[in-house]
């Protein structure tokens, strides 16, 4: 789907208001804002989100409706820090969604595995929604999220949903105090994943997360027999105008933009690690 | 393939015609200074046609820096643009191409409002490079077609025209008393001489060649490649605030180059293409390669400015030369 909300005649990179419906602080440094922006997309697509004067940022869109989009945002930048400002009725500007997202409709039929670390989970939680709202067309749910630790726990209210309703698997890399973290387990994401994925039979698999993680994440899969077109992964670059001119989130030719973010990992593989 | 429209234009001619083109229309073309560049003309005799441009056109259809939109609380507001009519004379072969090349991409890929408002209002006239004007040239190793209005053959005391498009032939109707039957040109006599130095334009299998090492070690990352180059398009866009009222000001967009360290750098700070070995072959593998994936031609013109005006002159079509001769030795 390449809805970008706009006709061919418009400026493409014109910022439009919208206004903010929601304002929910996930973590010290993470929060989630949901826009009445009512628009078609697919999970792991992004909008570019702007603050006149401040400037613009990619964020992958969290939610399945057409209603409303959720943006969860980690204050990390000169953006974000302005965005987590906003409050419920604030005006936000937005234009998208871009990019490629998660096949979901090419996927119907397949056991599905997702993998999140820290904030690389936001792209995924918009694949979960969209996972409940066609529960049928999919077999089996696991997820493997990693957080750094349990203060870092993003979507805590959704957590709990997840546990009822999938196999969630929760890690924190580290607990000193041995706080409350769902099964409460302490150590990096890929053991859970070694210890509870069996077989590739069926089975597709969403990462997204620190780019050492995603690789950690593939070596065990390939352990496992996993085919690298059996993994999606959703890849981060820094852009400006998100429609594949501007070049900065370029992989080797693959513009992050237009022909992800989320990519096949056999049509990135040789390339991602330049 | 069938023979151009072809005339013949006295020097004489070639000044009224553009003297009448300069009539609602500014003239920009080739003018020798300290360097030669592409500037608005106001008397035809200080048009430079003797060597090629140390500076491409890029920038009359994608400014250094250009405003996008104005914003204050409200919003982002485009600034209602009327762009000159305008008509370049001398623009070479790899020029041409390359506004061909960026046509693909700002107006048919992006369909970039600014760049097709100054795009559209133009006349091109080319001028044809009897020989290589510049020692780095490769035009005529990438097979690049005709793509001009008009083309402009210098001779002792003439010039032969072609015609390449509907606006050209518009022009030489109207101006059809400048403009006399000609023979149309050979093969022979359109092509360039000594501008096929490029031995291999498909350099997919010398990715991990060691002999990118010579030219990387000499590499400043200081992006006078890029800046030269009449195709890289890479640019960045900010916010630019006023001091008066800081809620106000304009979204603007400059060049960029993709041989700067912090070209690809995110929030957080991790940077991709860390080293300057592959942010060297970024360059030159999208402009051969990855370019070509796409839209089946190369980026790249073959102009070579970006070896004549590299601060250490790497001399990557040479490197690219060595590597495919070494394959014949082993």
């Amino acid at each position: 789907m390449t809805n970008t909300g706009h006709s061919q005649e418009e400026n493409p990179l014109q910022p439009r208001p919208y206004r903010v419906r929601e304002y929910y602080r996930e973590t010290p440094d993470t929060f989630t804002l949901t826009i009445d922006m009512a628009v078609d997309h697919d999970p792991g697509q992004f909008v570019q989100v702007s603050l006149p004067g401040i400037g613009e940022s990619p964020i992958s869109i969290c939610s399945d409706s057409r209603k409303f989009i959720k943006l969860n945002i980690r204050e990390v930048g000169r953006v974000t820090r302005e965005l987590a400002g906003l409050r419920k009725g604030d005006t936000v500007f937005l234009r998208g969604p871009y990019g490629k997202g998660y096949p979901m409709e090419q996927l119907r039929g397949n056991d599905l595995i997702i993998v999140g670390g820290g904030c690389g989970i936001a792209p995924l939680k918009g694949t979960i929604d969209y996972i409940e709202n066609h529960r049928e067309a999919y077999g089996e749910v696991n997820l493997f999220i990693g957080y750094r630790s349990p203060k870092d726990i993003i979507f805590s209210r959704e957590l709990e949903e997840w546990q009822q309703k999938y196999h969630l698997h929760v890690m924190v890399d580290q607990n000193p105090a041995g706080e409350f973290c769902y099964d409460g387990r302490t150590g990096f994401v890929t053991e859970a994943i070694r210890e509870k994925v069996q077989d590739n039979r069926n089975k597709v698999v969403f990462i997204c997360g620190p780019p050492v993680m995603m690789r950690a994440v593939i070596g065990i899969l390939q352990e496992k027999g996993f085919n690298d077109d059996q993994i999606f992964v959703s890849a981060e670059r820094l852009m400006f105008c998100a429609i594949g001119v501007c070049c900065h989130c370029m992989i080797k030719g693959k513009f992050t933009c237009i022909d992800g973010p989320v990519f096949r990992y056999d049509q990135i593989k040789e390339d991602e690690q330049e | 393939m069938p023979l151009m429209e072809t005339y013949r234009q006295t020097k004489a001619d070639w000044k009224r015609f553009l003297e009448a083109l300069m009539k609602g229309r500014e003239l920009i073309a080739p003018v020798k200074r300290d360097l030669v560049r592409f500037e608005r003309v106001k008397d035809i005799e200080d048009i430079h046609l003797k060597s090629m441009s140390y500076f491409p056109a890029k920038h009359w259809f994608f400014p250094e820096e250009q405003t996008l939109f104005r914003f204050s609380k409200k919003g982002f507001e485009m600034p209602k643009q009327k762009e000159p009519r305008r008509v370049f004379f001398g623009l070479r072969k790899c020029d041409l191409n390359a506004i061909k090349h960026q046509d693909m991409v700002f107006i048919k890929q992006a369909k970039d409002p600014y760049y097709k408002a100054l795009r559209k209002k133009s006349l091109l006239l080319g001028y044809h490079c009897r020989t290589a004007p510049s020692p780095f040239c490769f035009c005529e190793s990438l097979g690049l077609p005709d793509f001009f209005d008009l083309l402009y053959y210098e001779r002792k005391d003439h010039f032969v025209v072609e015609v390449g498009s509907a606006k050209g032939k518009a022009l030489v109707k109207k101006y059809g008393r400048w403009f006399h039957a000609e023979k149309g040109l050979t093969p022979e006599q359109r092509r360039i001489k000594n501008a096929d130095t490029l031995e291999e334009t498909d350099i997919g299998r010398f990715y991990d060649h060691p002999g990118w090492k010579e030219g990387v070690n000499l590499c400043l990352s200081c992006g006078a490649c890029t800046a030269l180059c009449p195709t890289c398009y890479c640019h960045s866009i900010h916010d630019e605030v006023t001091v008066a009222d800081p809620g106000s000001g304009e979204r603007k967009r400059q060049w960029s180059s993709c041989q700067l360290q912090g070209f690809t750098k995110v929030a957080g700070g991790h940077v991709f293409r860390k080293d300057r070995e592959s942010r060297f072959k970024h360059r030159i593998y999208h402009q051969l390669e990855w370019f070509r994936e796409k839209n089946k031609v190369p980026l790249c013109t073959g102009c070579g400015r970006c070896i004549q005006g590299c601060p250490t002159r790497i001399d990557w079509v040479s490197m690219i030369n060595r590597m495919k001769d070494d394959e014949h030795r082993t």
